[in-house]
């Protein structure tokens, strides 16, 4: 900047001074007088206490679920051109809508929406693509079971910590309780039948040797009437606990949650 | 777009398909009944039972004002969820990914505020299905720039009725922010953030059309069932 310039620029500093200390200051003096401005009524504090922005914890323990919203097919690849490798129905045979794992998702501006899910199906593990358009809400769960069957011992995680822990009953050598990743998927209650104790959970793990059973052979998590059993392999599949464990279980496990059996 | 809904009835017609916000709604009213019941005939009992609630914050305020805020607080879950679903579908990128993290948790800490002032009084979260548009940046977008619209004509239409100047006061600070929010996804759409000198008020019936035609939420998924298993046993 030229002195000129800082000249000129100071010049103009002091008129706008002494503009303010002549007319505009003494207006404003008039305009709020100190007596009026303590007159008004102070305002009142806002209801709600908004606190600082709440940023969204880390995903790693997060699991996705979704549910099929209308009878759908899945393929081996996120078009409709590719093979259909399984037919899904909206709901399970216990009526309760079909729960899915939602593994991922394709999204493009242009293209329709794939998500890929594991399926319910045999062999176990597989998986599927679905058009978007087919599916449900997203859910998430923080939760995880794992299932032993070497150790007979059923575990629940919380965001990566133990919350729960009892022994169960797993499948016979004949009958063998399915190893593979699924999903609890459904929650059974009052019905009238000690063998499955106080209530059941259903899985989307299947028995790859009762295919024909009622129901299509799917393995469940339930309570027994011969606490005395456990822990052992004495069941069909299914995964036994005692009633009080199983109800203990009960509290804590979302449906959606990841299921381990290993 | 410019809407104002009309009062928190008419909105959960529209918006509330399982009955789950209504029926929330409902039963924190009867604990409220229940509560004044207690307070008058037992009045030790009813004391033990309102130092336990956790809605000693809202105790005070006229119930119009507690229906606003409950219709604000479906409007809040709206959004929060939506802005959680896109950040954890992963799909957003660039400036908008980054609006959508900071929106996100604004939200999320105004559901939260909301959530501390009603209790036992407010509405439960609805099921949302966003259908995709958390997993597409334009269908992203375009959905963000008519939410944030829809909360600032929500703000604005109810703020005139309430009766608490407290409540009045947090609404007119949480209008203004979600209008800045209005303002940035609009500007990522591509669209002028500012362009009216004033918005004005849309009729009932297009409210109630906008709300419906989303078709965002929905009834949550049966999950339970009484009924005995077929398990392998």
């Amino acid at each position: 900047m030229s002195l000129k310039t800082r000249l000129a620029a100071a010049a103009a500093a002091a008129a706008i001074a002494g503009l303010l200390a002549a007319g505009l200051g003494a207006s404003h003096r008039n305009v709020l007088p100190s007596d009026q401005l303590a007159a008004l009524p102070a305002s009142p504090g806002p209801a709600l206490q908004v606190g600082k922005a709440v940023g969204l914890p880390a995903g790693r323990y997060l699991s996705r679920w979704t549910v099929v919203r209308r009878p759908t097919l899945a393929h081996a690849a996120p078009a409709a051109s590719s093979a259909v490798v399984a037919r899904l129905a909206a709901s399970t045979p216990e009526g309760t809508r079909n729960l899915l794992p939602v593994l991922r998702v394709v999204s493009s501006d242009t293209a329709a929406l794939w998500v890929k899910v594991r399926l319910p199906v045999l062999p176990s593990g597989s998986v599927g693509w679905v058009p978007r358009r087919a599916l449900g809400p997203y859910e998430t769960v923080n939760t995880r079971l794992v299932v032993d069957r070497g150790d007979l011992q059923a575990t629940l995680y919380r965001l990566g910590k133990i919350v729960f822990a009892a022994p169960v009953g797993v499948g016979t050598d004949a009958w063998p309780t399915p190893a593979g990743e699924f999903s609890v998927r459904s929650k059974l209650t009052r019905y009238a039948s000690p063998f499955y104790g106080p209530l059941a959970f259903g899985t989307t793990a299947r028995s790859d040797v009762l295919t024909d059973w009622p129901g299509g052979g799917f393995v469940g998590i339930h309570g027994t009437n011969e606490p005395q059993l456990l822990p052992g392999r004495i069941s069909h599949g299914c995964v036994r606990l005692r009633n009080r464990d199983l109800l203990r279980l009960a509290a804590l496990m979302p449906i959606g949650t990841p299921m381990t059996i290993r | 777009m410019t809407a104002h809904f009309q009062n928190f009835d008419e909105f959960l017609a529209a918006v509330d398909r399982d009955g789950a916000v209504g029926e929330t709604r409902a039963r924190a009213e009867a604990t409220m009944s229940r509560r004044g019941l207690f307070g008058l005939t037992f009045a030790g009992a009813g004391a033990t039972l309102l130092a336990r609630a956790p809605v000693a914050a809202a105790a005070g305020l006229p119930a119009p004002d507690l229906d606003i805020l409950n219709y604000a607080l479906v409007l809040e879950y709206l959004q929060a969820s939506f802005y959680t679903e896109a950040e954890r579908s992963g799909a957003l990128h660039g400036r908008t990914a980054e609006a959508a993290r900071v929106v996100g948790a604004t939200e999320r800490a105004h559901v939260k505020a909301f959530l501390h002032l009603l209790g036992s009084k407010a509405v439960k979260r609805p099921t949302f299905n966003f259908q995709g548009t958390t997993e597409q940046q334009r269908p992203f977008l375009k959905t963000a720039v008519a939410f944030e619209d829809l909360a600032v004509a929500a703000y604005k239409g109810q703020a005139p009725k309430l009766r608490s100047n407290a409540v009045l006061a947090a609404a007119v600070g949480i209008h203004s922010v979600e209008a800045r929010h209005a303002a940035w996804m609009r500007q990522l759409f591509g669209i002028t953030p500012a362009v009216n000198a004033f918005d004005r008020p849309s009729s009932r019936a297009s409210i109630n059309r906008i709300v419906t035609s989303t078709r965002f939420i929905v009834a949550k998924p049966r999950m339970k069932a009484r009924t005995k298993p077929e398990f392998t046993g």
